[in-house]
C-alpha cells in the first residue's frame, strides 16, 4: 500500500495552514489600521456562524440562504461554461486542423476575446429578454476563448511523425481524428477548459451584480446595500475557495489525461 | 533480448539464377521543393534504380543528400516532381499497405499501448480481416520481436531498442511485400544495433526472403552486413546515384566472422572511398 502521510505531504499541509495564518494576520492588521471600518476575522467569524447555521433558507426572492446563493451561481457558471465549451471545442478543432478555417476565424477570435464581460451584458439582455439568460450568455462568451485557443493550438501542433503514421498505414479520417488528433490535443484542450472555468467563475460575480436575483454576486451587492461588510468578506472568501476547488478539480482531470507523464 | 550471432533459421534456398521480377522501379525521378528563401530546391535529380523482389538494398550517403527523400518517393509520402516510381508494377500515387514503413524515430503513438499501436495499423491496412484475425496477427508479430509480454505498456516505458522492435513488428504486421526502413537503427547504441540487425534478417528469413527491403543508413558496416547492394548517393542539392556497390557475401551472414571473409574489406574500402575523401590529419588543408 502507498504511504499516504509522507513527510512531504505533512509539509504541504503545514504550509497550507501557515498560509492561512498569514492571511489572518494581514486581515487583522487591516482591520486595526482602519479602526474596524473593515471588520476583522473575529467579528466576521460570528456572522459566518449565523450564515452557516441555516444555509438553505428561502424567504422570498431577495432573501435566500448563502448555500442557495452559492448553488445557483455554480449552476450558472457550469451552464455558461458548458455552452461555451460546446462552441469552443468544435471551433478549436476546426481552426487547428485547417489553415483556411484558422485564417477565416482567427480575426474574429482576436477581436472578440479581449471584450469585457460587462460590455456583453446589454446585448445578452436584449437577446434573452431576461437577466438570467444574459448572465449565462456573458459567462459563455467570455469563458470560451481559452478553450478555443488551446484546442486549436493543440490540433495544429500535432507532430509530422504522428501524421505520417496515419498516412503510412492508411488511417481513415475517423481513425485519424480518434487515434491521433483527439488524443494529442486532449491535454491542451483540458488546459483550455481549466483556464475557461477560471474565467467563468471570475465573471459570475460581475454578472450577478448586474442581474440581481439570486447568486453569490448578488449576495455581495445586497450585503453592500445592507452595509454588512462581514458578509462581503465572507463572500470573498467563499468565492476564492470555490474557485480553488474548481481549479483543483480540473487539474486532477488534467493529470488523469496526460499521457506524457505515464 | 536474445543476442544471437547468426541467423538461426534455416532457409529454403530460393531458386538461384532465375531472375526475379522488379519489386521497385524508379524511373527518371527528380524531386524539387519550394523553399521559402531561394525559390526551388532540387533534392534529387534524375534517379534511376531497380530493386528486385526479395532484395535488400541500402541507400547510403551524407546527411542531407536526399536518401530519405528518395525513400519517401517509394513510400508515396513524397510525390516526384518528374519521373515515376513503380511498386510491384503499380505506379506509386501515395502510401499503400503493400509498403510497410519503419520511421527513423519509431513514430509510435505515445497514448496507445504497444498492442494498440500495432492493432490500429493492422485495422487500417487490412480492413477485410475479422477482429479475431487482426488480434492474432498482432500477437504473432509481437511474439516474433519478443515483446508480447510488454503489450500493455505505453511506448514511453520502453527502451529505444524495444520501441524500434515495436515499429518493425508494426511494419511486418500488415505483411507488406516491400519494407522501407528510414535509418531505423540510427538512434540505438552499437550493441542493441547489432542484435537488431540479426533480428531483422531473421524476420526476413522467416518469410522465405520474399520481402524486398530498402533501408536508409549512414553506417557502412550496417549496409554491408544487411544488404545485397549498396546505393551510394552524391551530396545534394540535386543528388544523384554515385555508384551501386554489390556486396559479394553469401547468406546467412555471421556478425563475427563476416569481417574476415574475402570481399568484406574490399567492399568496406570501396564504400569508405566513395563516401570520404579525408582519411588522416594530413588530408586536411
Amino acid at each position: 500500500m502507498k504511504k499516504i502521510l509522507t513527510l512531504d505531504t505533512l509539509y504541504t499541509i503545514l504550509s497550507f495552514f501557515g498560509s492561512l495564518v498569514i492571511l489572518g494576520i494581514i486581515w487583522e492588521l487591516v482591520a486595526i489600521v482602519t479602526e474596524h471600518e473593515i471588520p476583522g476575522p473575529a467579528s466576521t467569524w460570528v456572522v459566518f456562524k449565523e450564515l452557516i447555521a441555516e444555509p438553505f433558507y428561502d424567504r422570498g426572492p431577495n432573501d435566500k440562504g448563502i448555500g442557495n446563493q452559492l448553488f445557483s451561481s455554480v449552476y450558472r457558471v457550469f451552464l455558461g461554461f458548458g455552452i461555451g465549451s460546446l462552441i469552443a471545442i468544435p471551433m478549436g478543432l476546426a481552426m487547428g486542423s485547417s489553415k483556411f478555417m484558422m485564417r477565416l476565424f482567427n480575426p474574429i477570435v482576436q477581436i472578440l476575446r479581449p471584450v469585457s464581460p460587462l460590455a456583453w451584458f446589454p446585448l445578452g439582455l436584449l437577446a434573452f429578454q431576461a437577466a438570467e439568460g444574459a448572465t449565462v450568455f456573458i459567462i459563455a462568451i467570455t469563458s470560451l476563448w481559452p478553450t478555443l485557443i488551446n484546442t486549436s493550438f493543440g490540433v495544429s501542433s500535432i507532430p509530422e511523425d504522428h501524421k505520417n503514421v496515419g498516412k503510412a498505414f492508411g488511417f481513415s479520417t475517423w481513425k485519424y481524428i480518434t487515434k491521433i488528433m483527439l488524443p494529442f490535443a486532449l491535454p491542451h484542450m483540458i488546459t483550455g477548459l481549466r483556464l475557461s472555468i477560471g474565467v467563468a467563475w471570475l465573471v459570475i460575480v460581475a454578472g450577478e451584480m448586474l442581474s440581481g436575483g439570486v447568486g453569490i454576486g448578488f449576495f455581495v451587492w445586497d450585503s453592500w446595500n445592507g452595509l454588512s461588510l462581514e458578509k462581503i468578506l465572507i463572500a470573498i472568501l467563499i468565492i476564492g475557495t470555490v474557485g480553488l476547488i474548481l481549479d483543483k478539480a480540473f487539474s486532477a482531470v488534467q493529470h488523469a489525461f496526460a499521457w506524457e507523464n505515464k | 533480448m536474445i543476442l544471437t550471432e547468426t541467423e538461426e533459421t534455416v532457409v529454403k534456398e530460393t531458386q538461384t539464377g532465375v531472375s526475379k521480377p522488379d519489386a521497385i522501379k524508379i524511373k527518371n525521378v527528380t524531386v524539387s521543393f519550394k523553399s521559402k528563401s531561394n525559390g526551388l530546391y532540387t533534392a534529387l535529380h534524375n534517379i534511376n534504380l531497380d530493386v528486385k523482389k526479395g532484395e535488400i538494398v541500402t541507400l547510403i550517403g551524407h546527411s542531407g543528400c536526399g536518401k530519405s527523400t528518395l525513400m519517401n518517393t517509394i513510400s508515396g509520402m513524397v510525390a516526384p516532381t518528374s519521373g515515376e516510381v513503380y511498386a510491384n508494377g503499380n505506379l506509386v500515387k501515395g502510401p499503400g499497405p503493400d509498403r510497410g514503413i519503419v520511421f527513423q524515430n519509431y513514430s509510435l503513438l505515445p497514448w496507445l499501448s504497444v498492442f494498440q499501436n500495432i492493432y490500429v495499423a493492422v485495422d487500417s491496412a487490412l480492413k477485410d480481416l475479422s477482429a479475431t484475425e487482426k488480434r492474432e496477427l498482432v500477437e504473432k508479430n509481437l511474439q516474433m520481436v519478443h515483446l508480447w509480454e510488454h503489450r500493455h505498456k505505453l511506448p514511453g516505458h520502453l527502451s529505444g531498442g524495444m520501441k524500434q522492435r515495436v515499429a518493425i513488428a508494426r511494419a511486418f504486421a500488415i505483411n507488406p511485400s516491400i519494407l522501407l526502413l528510414d535509418e531505423p537503427f540510427g538512434a540505438l547504441d552499437a550493441l542493441t544495433k547489432g542484435s537488431m540487425h540479426i533480428e531483422l534478417l531473421k524476420l526476413w528469413n522467416l518469410d522465405n526472403r520474399n520481402k524486398t527491403i530498402v533501408m536508409v543508413t549512414h553506417d557502412i558496416e550496417e549496409a554491408i552486413f544487411l544488404s545485397d547492394r549498396v546505393v551510394v548517393m552524391n551530396n545534394g542539392p540535386a543528388a544523384t546515384i554515385k555508384e551501386i556497390v554489390d556486396v559479394p557475401l553469401v547468406r546467412p551472414r555471421n556478425k563475427k566472422s563476416i569481417v574476415h571473409e574475402a570481399g568484406y574489406m574490399d567492399t568496406h574500402d570501396r564504400l569508405l572511398g566513395l563516401l570520404t575523401d579525408k582519411f588522416d590529419i594530413n588530408d586536411i588543408d
